[in-house]
């Protein structure tokens, strides 16, 4: 269990620098179980953070989100650095992108905090719907202990976990300039299962099953907007010369969006679900994303977000890679 | 008699050697099935696979994407990398359901017109049997 | 406003009649999602639902609408499409109902839009009253209720056993009228159980928005700091203005192959930041947080002072769906407390 006290030290002590502009974390939210991300510009802005298992977003998104409005005469753009909050699968976006070389080392402050698992808000809704009033839920070894207006109820994690949690290999953030609390060694090991029974279906039965998702897509773009790498400056959908997808919402041009996105997540894409928890129709994103990052990791030993000085996965090659299907 | 299916084949052919063998063969009078509609890149590197998705919609029935062999790209490595690229995006055709037998690739020198008319004569074939692509073509019906 | 009850047991006669003449849309749920689409049976409908995701604007302003056909060259054409079809809306809650009246003010004020009018004058909306209404739900701070008829054709309750059918318009007494014999005289105590059950309904929205003089408080804080305070976590995203029954923001665009094309109207959204980029490169809205005030002042202050109505119906879908929290009821609420 991460100590509030500690974190909201290490936030002032980073506010408190000269070079930092501000940090991004997490803060109560305005109902029920709602967490939502919050800035501190100064020191007394620290006393709003906290954490608790109900801290899912991905915050690694906002360091890129950084607009470049037009300056004043004269006027020098603000060159500080970005302090952000990260659990161990966040802090792997950070290191994919500076991997990338989208992000400079130097520009972000990383606190990390090493995460015991977190809560699937979706499963929470539906095991108490409709709150109101705030409610809180802290870490208890393998439980959650859920407190609803004054009740407390104990619940086994494995319950209320999203799926990442159950097989997380990096609970302790990757790379980090404070941590919060101890070093947790990753005991769980990523499985595939559901991604090795999916793969058994027919041709047929995998197209039938992923055109019916494809046709709920309402092409609203959160999951391209909630994911801390998709930061292209124009993305390809908003190209309108040449325009590759077209602006329609039908069962081809949402194809075709859904499917350029994965591959160009492919090797990028660190599993942390956001795009999915967002997605206001229920699309299984991370379907995609895991059976690219499965194949990825047979064919070319390759796993994203680990490891800063690597080369990023599509940017270089092995002379013996796979050609088993060029003729 | 049914009409035989005649599969609509783009071909993304690298301009150093896909092209300039698919020339060959050509200046050589090699016969091979007319199906192979060309677009000329300069390496098959170019090839993004936007490019291929935007084909399968608008009516391909198959992509070819033809480069140099390793070690000869014009460019050092452009095929290298649109090896790899071409290798993650069958694994996920395949994982939508969209046949990967529709994308092929292929090694053609600027020497070998035989070999890009074997490759063309194989790839044609092998798409008639997959029959015409209906996934997620564009209608047009609007 | 005649007032007549419906047995919970001949619903599916009446959705029967409705289609004899006319496609019939109602809630249909496909996995864990509620939609509008159409029925072509009774038994399709599920209507233990709160509310649909993507709201019931959709049926009436297309996501991707044909405008006309065309065939390019010189011995081209333009076909127009043929928008004469005949619907029924079923089971569409109050607040969605206020929506079309909201969008009516756009698509039929200086310039009439066909598209837009046609299908509203073929609709017929049968509405159904919210009996739990949701934790974001908040309409009755706009004066309206979970059982407010004044937007619908019919306005069925759930009163129990029954169903309490109150017809509002003409075209609603159609409907009664033709299938006159399902429909029966409603007792005081039938109208009794309908106030009771408005009022529970009423009773459990929690939450409220304060609005009071907002279009005066908003005109003094454009440049006020706030908004880059509450602004700064949206992702730019689209889920609140896509599934926002008010917002009615739209694209045109021109697609074609070499033979054939249509000019089609899609949604577009202000959180993109493309949506006011300009021609020269100049984005007068390069912010987010530009944009998202946008927004709400869009939906509290411009709309108002042109037509005299917030365009807001407090349906709590983007409450629901903003994946930062970024509460509409909080922001506007605070907003009415910020000092200029």
């Amino acid at each position: 269990m991460v100590d509030e006290k500690e974190l909201r030290e290490a936030v002032e002590k980073t506010v408190k620098r000269d070079d930092v502009k501000y940090v991004v974390g997490y803060e109560k939210g305005t109902y029920g179980f709602q967490v939502t991300p919050c800035f501190a510009y100064k020191s007394e802005d620290a006393d709003k953070f906290i954490f608790s298992p109900l801290c899912v977003h991905n915050l690694a998104v906002f360091p890129m989100l950084e607009e470049k409005p037009p300056l004043r005469r004269g006027e020098e753009p603000d060159k500080r650095k970005v302090g952000v909050v990260v659990k161990g699968c966040d802090s792997r976006a950070i290191v994919q992108i500076i991997q990338e070389k989208g992000l400079d080392r130097e520009k972000v402050v990383i606190l990390g905090i090493p995460c015991t698992g977190v809560v699937d808000p979706k499963k929470l809704e539906a095991k108490f719907p409709g709150k109101t009033k705030n409610a809180e839920i802290k870490d208890d070894n393998d439980k959650f202990a859920i407190t609803i207006d004054g009740k407390t109820s104990k619940i086994a994690k494995d319950e209320l976990m999203p799926d990442k949690c159950k097989t997380c290999e990096y609970p302790t953030p990757v790379l980090y300039d404070i941590l919060i609390g101890k070093e947790i060694k990753g005991s769980k090991k990523e499985n595939y299962k559901e991604i090795e029974s999916f793969e058994k279906k027919s041709l047929k039965d995998k197209w039938q099953y992923w055109e019916k998702q494809f046709e709920k897509c309402i092409r609203c773009y959160a999951c391209r907007n909630s994911c801390p790498l998709c930061y292209c400056k124009e993305c390809m959908v908003d190209q309108l010369d040449p325009q590759w997808v077209r602006r329609s919402v039908d069962v081809s041009e949402n194809t075709a969006w859904n499917l350029l996105r994965a591959f160009h997540l492919a090797g990028r894409c660190i599993g942390c679900g956001q795009c999915e928890r967002v997605c206001p129709m229920d699309i299984p994103l991370m379907k995609l994303n895991k059976k690219i990052e499965k194949e990825i990791k047979e064919m070319f030993k390759y796993t994203a977000g680990v490891n800063a000085e690597e080369k990023p996965l599509l940017a270089m090659f092995k002379p013996d890679d796979p050609e088993d299907f060029i003729l | 008699m049914k009409e035989k299916f005649e599969p609509n084949i783009i071909g993304f052919l690298c301009n150093w050697c896909s092209y300039a063998g698919a020339d060959l063969a050509g200046t050589s009078r090699i016969q091979y099935p007319p199906n192979l509609k060309v677009i000329r890149v300069m390496c098959s590197g170019r090839v993004n696979p936007i490019f291929v998705i935007n084909a399968l919609q608008q009516g391909a029935d198959g992509v070819l994407i033809g480069g140099c062999h390793p070690g000869d790209c014009h460019y050092e490595r452009g095929n290298y990398l649109a090896r790899r690229r071409m290798a993650v995006l069958k694994k996920l055709l395949e994982h939508t359901g969209i046949d990967p037998n529709r994308v092929r690739m292929t090694w053609v020198s600027a020497a070998e017109g035989h070999k890009f008319a074997e490759v063309v004569k194989e790839v044609t074939e092998d798409i008639r049997k997959l029959g015409p692509m209906q996934n997620f073509k564009r209608e047009n019906k609007w | 406003m005649d007032k007549m009850i419906l047995s919970k047991n001949d619903l599916s006669k009446l959705i029967e009649e409705l289609l004899k003449k006319n496609k019939v849309y109602g809630p249909v749920k496909s996995d864990d999602t509620v939609l509008f689409e159409e029925i072509k049976k009774p038994t399709e409908l599920y209507l233990d639902y709160l509310n649909s995701e993507v709201p019931p604007k959709a049926l009436m302003l297309h996501q991707t609408e044909t405008l006309f056909k065309f065939i390019p060259g010189p011995k081209g054409k333009i076909e127009p499409v043929d928008m004469d079809e005949k619907k029924v809306i079923f089971g569409i809650r109050p607040c969605d109902a206020k929506s079309f009246a909201i969008l009516d003010h756009v698509f039929e004020g200086d310039f009439d839009d066909p598209y837009f009018i046609t299908k509203r004058k073929n609709t017929i909306l049968i509405g159904l009253s919210c009996s739990t209404p949701g934790t974001n739900c908040f309409c009755t701070s706009f004066d309206d209720s979970p059982a407010a008829s004044k937007y619908v054709d019919i306005l069925l309750t759930d009163i129990g056993n029954n169903y309490y059918v109150e017809v509002i318009s003409d075209l609603g007494k159609q409907v009664t009228k033709a299938a006159g014999k399902l429909f029966k005289s409603a007792t005081e105590s039938d109208t009794k159980k309908k106030k009771d059950a408005e009022k529970k309904a009423i009773d459990m929205i929690s939450r409220t928005q304060k609005t009071d003089k907002i279009v005066e408080k908003l005109d003094k804080i454009f440049e006020n700091r706030f908004w880059k305070d509450v602004a700064f976590k949206c992702l730019g995203c689209g889920t609140c203005t896509y599934l926002c029954p008010t917002c009615h923001c739209f694209d045109i665009q021109d697609e074609s192959t070499l033979t054939k094309g249509a000019r089609i109207r899609v949604w577009d959204n202000c959180m993109n930041p493309e949506y006011t980029i300009h021609a020269s490169g100049y984005n007068p809205r390069p912010a987010r947080a530009n944009r998202v005030r946008n927004r709400i002042y869009h939906k509290y202050n411009y709309y108002p002072k042109n037509f005299d109505v917030i365009a807001c119906v407090g349906c709590g879908r983007c409450i629901d769906l903003c994946p930062v929290n970024i509460d509409i009821i909080d922001v506007v609420t605070k907003a009415g407390e910020v000092k200029p």
